[in-house]
């Protein structure tokens, strides 16, 4: 269960300073040394996955980890599209992942917003109900998900079915009340005295101020169902309404065994569901180190 | 709010929680089965996803539609899923399965009519006459317990030994008649085909543990050795038998001596020449069509039996009306025309699999003549035996696979105790006892 | 529960309220707290656990304590209350015992590769050195991707013919790793390790920087090595942040599902690499026997939050 995972990174990274540097003492060749190794670990899959795609005949030998332009195709592409349609599919993705990113940060930040900073009756309850969520797994509520989905709101093979459970990020929600809760009090009293509304507060000073925040908190927010598969699985027995991470599961599970080169065509759809994520985290890496909150707040 | 008043709280709220869920348990409307049978309209159905049944399909429901304006149907492909049992399962609980889905396997009708989801033809006037006409006599297999027919037997795929004619060559033994008849030769050709290096395998059926494996390794050859019997009769397991452990025997065997492989494999071992045989139905033809030059032999038995008495599986998928269907008189006319003369020949001339009709090769004897391949698996399609029509019975099956992948494929138990094992546990599960 | 439970001791976040108030008001407030507009905000959010999580784990409750299968729309069906024997079906199967033990093998290996790979990396990472932004990128690469990409990169190079067994050669484990009854299980928690490592090294980054500098000074002048500074200032210093790791690896382990589901072909081979959420799924929703598949979902959650109680209990005791 990465929810949590990521929930706790932003809480822990809250007292993030700009760069606390070890001393000088500490050779530096020794550190690049194990993060180049470390770096090689990570990205070669990467790599291999794109020279792997564009193979024509799979070449498994350590030779193969090279790219040969004799043995080069887009063939294995345009198999996996014809396979599933990736236009379609990486649409359905979309709408998918934009119906949960915009339902998180609508209702997300209102509720991180009056977790933070409103003292209402029910608080308390809230905020343990957000943590239970992310202890128990998704698994366990499949099952009953799916019949009242499915059954009882009728909600099977539509977006609404498969975005419904994961509209609001439990995780976000608790970003968002870290962030919040970081921003001084003395703030939020000021504009009260002012006779400013909540809702006046949150949008025009709150917000602007953990701005970065929340692009952090849209990213991590992304992953999840932009890589979901067995939700939308279930819920979607149309192919034309199944998001990419499905149809490629499906596609290994069942159909990659009649391609002619099956792991090239693995490979194809692999580098077209990785792109985009990858593509994200290279564009806002910076903000993915927990955003430096408290000197924004002074300056 | 202190942290212990807080968790009382969500505790509280859980437990309102159970009560609503307890309450809002049962309820939500059905279809009134005596009015439904006589309502026409529009209807939807799914059938397999291989190309062929997929062309069948189509052109099939596009000819109904033309000559039925006001009860226009819908076809679709089965949504891909580790099984269609899955899918159909998930799809019956949420009441989203179409009115007819022509991929039912009959292993897992037993529990579809456990679920309330099938609708039994004997409702339909003349339903249980039209069956048995048309499949006659074998068609009483598909029969439940409560004697009605909730499947149209409707196509069989008599699965046989396929063999790579070149790789045989390679090997040296005869691409003819090879000797697979007994257990012996089999394994003594299995032997020179691996150490001659003409293929990695000899046979490869899939060793994972999905249920439905044994259908392609165990069932067949249990057929065939048993001559003909189930996997249950009479509420009992058969196969700790003298038949069942000559197959498993003759498995570990192939297995032990790494002539069959025992990891996944991602592909067709038999259509890439990793494997020279494989156990498949008449499905396959087209899928090797220009890939392997391919022969094919009945399934070998400890003594080698007489040729025209060996028994196999069926590999049948079958017909069945779902109960969320509303217009059921036009999906009992639908599923008529679909299963008429003409369109079972357009079924076998499309995918090359057999009708469960009487009679099939006079009624289709040009397509006979035309295609002699098929031939075999047309006179092998008069000795089949089916997966028993019982109570649990996907459960029986992975019990059994479970045993059967614990010895015969890893080893790690003695073949005979696995069936003993496998055979009280199935006892249990056959009479609703077991628990899964 | 855990650490996130931790910040929860709120500041209030307003004045106390002035004595002119009118009566009404000020009770008001002590029914419905100072900012009552909270419930308006919280609503949306409450409807959405109540309706999507509270009732289904309600009725997962209510059919781990009944026979319960599920049936189409309409058709009622007697779902008699049976006590615990569900969940003694549970506990009586093998393949939930196997599937327990395998869980254990992933965390062995998958717990102290990830505190131990993370941390060193981090400490690495903790510098002023060049291409910062290309490793923290590259770390958390395989974090962002979807599971099922990588799945299928991995089945690409870690098959019976695939780069790392030519590479290794006549080393390569036979059957190949993940069709290997010893290999299997522990390949997936490499798998995971490999996958979720550049969040934990985030985790440990944020941690580093909070680490006060003067204590490697006061080190360094000491005359410690680097080694001796690692495990007298460092580990100490973030010891928080791997309870957190720890705890968060054995949460993310108890959830594993994708990978057995699809890196071993559901659980292979032969069940050795079946994790119990697998069974739930493969019970519940494949077999149809959502009553035992509660039941051990319902026992993973209690052990986890047993776990984490355990841990709680121990930080604070260390604290």
């Amino acid at each position: 269960m990465t929810q949590m995972a990521r929930a706790t990174s932003e809480v822990a990274g809250g007292s993030d300073r700009a760069m606390a540097i070890e001393p000088r003492a500490s050779r530096s060749w020794w550190r690049l040394i194990v993060l180049l190794f470390g770096a090689l670990v990570f990205i070669f899959p990467f790599y291999y996955m794109i020279v792997g795609s564009l193979q024509k005949t799979e070449n498994t030998s350590p030779s193969g980890a090279l790219p040969n332009p004799g043995n080069m195709t887009l063939h294995n592409y345009g198999q996996i599209n014809a396979a599933i349609g990736l236009g379609k599919a990486i649409i359905n993705s979309g709408i998918f992942t934009g119906g949960v990113l915009l339902a998180t940060i609508v209702f997300g930040v209102l509720a991180g917003y009056a977790l933070a900073r409103l003292s209402f009756r029910g608080r308390g309850l809230l905020f343990a109900l957000t943590l239970l969520v992310l202890t128990v797994p998704f698994q366990l509520l499949i099952v009953p998900l799916y019949v009242l989905i499915a059954r009882n709101y009728g909600l099977a093979n539509s977006y609404l079915g498969m975005i419904a459970p994961f509209a609001i990020n439990s995780v976000a929600v608790l970003i968002f009340r870290q962030y919040f809760l970081q921003l001084p009090a003395e703030m939020f009293d000021a504009a009260r005295m002012d006779g400013a509304s909540e809702l006046r507060i949150l949008r025009h000073i709150a917000i602007p101020l953990v701005r970065p925040a929340l692009l952090t908190a849209m990213l991590l927010t992304f992953i999840g169902p932009w890589n979901e598969f067995l939700w939308p699985f279930l819920i979607t027995k149309e192919q034309s309404l199944q998001p990419l991470a499905v149809a490629m599961a499906n596609y290994i599970d069942n159909v990659a065994a009649t391609a002619a080169n099956p792991y090239g065509a693995i490979l194809a759809g692999a580098c077209v569901l990785a792109a985009p994520a990858v593509a994200l985290i290279i564009a806002f890496q910076r903000y993915f180190v927990s955003t430096n909150i408290g000197s924004g707040v002074k300056g | 709010m202190t942290k212990s008043r807080t968790w009382f709280a969500a505790a509280l709220t859980l437990t309102v929680a159970v009560a609503l869920a307890v309450a809002a348990c049962g309820g939500g409307g059905g279809v009134s089965a005596s009015t439904a049978t006589s309502a026409y309209g529009p209807i939807s159905i799914w059938y397999s996803n291989n190309a062929q049944e997929v062309a069948w399909g189509e052109q099939m429901v596009a000819s109904w539609n033309k000559l039925h304006p006001g009860q226009q149907v819908t076809g679709e492909q089965i949504p891909s899923g580790q099984s269609s049992e899955e899918v159909i399962g998930a799809a019956i609980t949420a009441g989203t399965e179409p009115c007819l889905i022509y991929n039912t396997s009959p292993a897992s009708v037993p529990d579809f009519e456990k679920q309330g989801g099938l609708v039994p033809l004997n409702d339909f006037p003349g339903g249980a006459a039209y069956i048995e006409a048309r499949t006659g006599p074998g068609a009483s297999v598909y029969k439940s317990p409560d004697g009605k027919y909730y499947q149209l037997p409707w196509k069989s795929n008599p699965v046989m030994i396929f063999y790579n004619k070149k790789e045989f060559a390679k090997a040296g033994i005869s691409t003819t008649n090879p000797p697979l008849r007994t257990y012996s030769q089999f394994l003594a050709t299995a032997k020179k085909l691996v150490s001659s290096g003409a293929a990695k395998y000899a046979i490869y059926p899939s060793p994972s543990s999905e249920f439905f494996e044994a259908w392609y390794d165990f069932y067949p050859l249990y057929a065939a050795e048993s001559g003909g019997q189930e996997l249950v009769e009479n509420n009992k397991a058969t196969f700790d038998s003298a038949a069942g452990q000559a197959v498993a025997g003759f498995w570990r065997q192939l297995y032990a001596r790494n002539l069959a492989g025992d990891e996944s494999y991602n592909g067709d071992p038999f259509a890439d020449g990793t494997a020279a045989m494989a156990i498949v139905g008449p499905w396959a033809i087209a899928d090797y069509q220009g890939v392997v030059d391919w022969g094919v032999v009945p399934l070998p038995t400890s003594q080698g039996n007489s040729l025209d008495t060996i028994a196999t599986f069926s590999d049948a998928k079958n017909v069945a009306m779902y109960a969320s269907c509303k217009n059921r008189g036009t999906a009992w006319n639908f599923l008529k025309y679909s299963t008429s003369l003409a369109e079972d020949g357009k079924l076998l001339d499309m995918t090359g699999q057999m009708p469960m009709r009487q009679g099939i090769q006079q009624l289709y004897a040009s397509y006979f003549k035309a295609n002699p391949a098929y031939k075999e698996f047309a006179a092998e399609a008069a000795h089949v035996i089916e997966v028993p029509i019982v109570p649990n019975s996907v459960e029986i099956w992975q019990a059994f696979r479970n045993d059967w992948s614990e010895s015969v494929i890893f080893g790690q138990e003695r073949p005979g105790q696995a069936l003993a094992a496998a055979a009280s546990q199935i006892n249990q599960l056959v009479t609703g006892n077991g628990e899964p | 529960m855990t650490s996130a439970a931790a910040p929860g001791k709120h500041r209030s976040g307003a004045t106390e309220p002035m004595a002119t108030e009118p009566m009404v008001r000020r009770f008001g407030r002590a029914v419905l707290g100072r900012q009552p507009i909270g419930m308006i905000f919280g609503a949306p959010y409450l409807l959405f656990i109540v309706v999507l999580f509270a009732y289904p784990l309600g009725l997962a409750v209510y059919m781990s304590f009944h026979r319960y299968f599920f049936t189409a729309p309409g058709v009622s069906v007697p779902r008699p209350f049976v006590g615990l024997s569900n969940y003694a079906a549970v506990f009586s199967d093998p393949a939930v015992r196997q599937s327990f033990l395998n869980l254990l093998i992933f965390l062995v290996i998958n717990v102290p590769f990830t505190v131990v790979l993370s941390l060193l990396l981090a400490t690495a990472l903790n510098a002023a050195i060049p291409f910062r932004a290309f490793f923290r990128t590259s770390f958390l690469a395989p974090y962002v991707t979807a599971s099922v990409a990588m799945i299928g990169v991995w089945l690409f190079m870690f098959s019976s013919g695939g780069i790392v067994n030519s590479a290794l050669g006549p080393l390569a484990p036979v059957p190949s790793w993940l069709v290997n009854q010893k290999w299997a299980m522990p390949s997936i928690a490499i798998y995971v390790t490999w996958k979720g490592l550049g969040f934990y090294i985030l985790l440990y980054l944020a941690a580093l920087q909070a680490v006060p500098k003067e204590l490697y000074e006061a080190a360094v002048m000491d005359g410690a090595s680097w080694w001796h500074r690692l495990l007298s200032v460092t580990v100490p210093g973030v010891r928080q942040v791997t309870t957190l790791v720890t705890l968060l690896a054995v949460i993310t382990g108890a959830n594993l599902f994708t990978e057995p589901y699809l890196l071993t072909g559901g659980g292979g081979p032969n069940g050795k690499s079946a994790s119990p959420v697998l069974l739930i799924y493969q019970t519940g929703i494949e077999q149809n026997h959502p009553d035992f598949a509660s039941a051990l979902g319902i026992i993973l959650v209690i052990g986890v939050l047993l776990i984490a109680g355990i841990q709680q209990l121990v930080q604070r005791r260390q604290a």
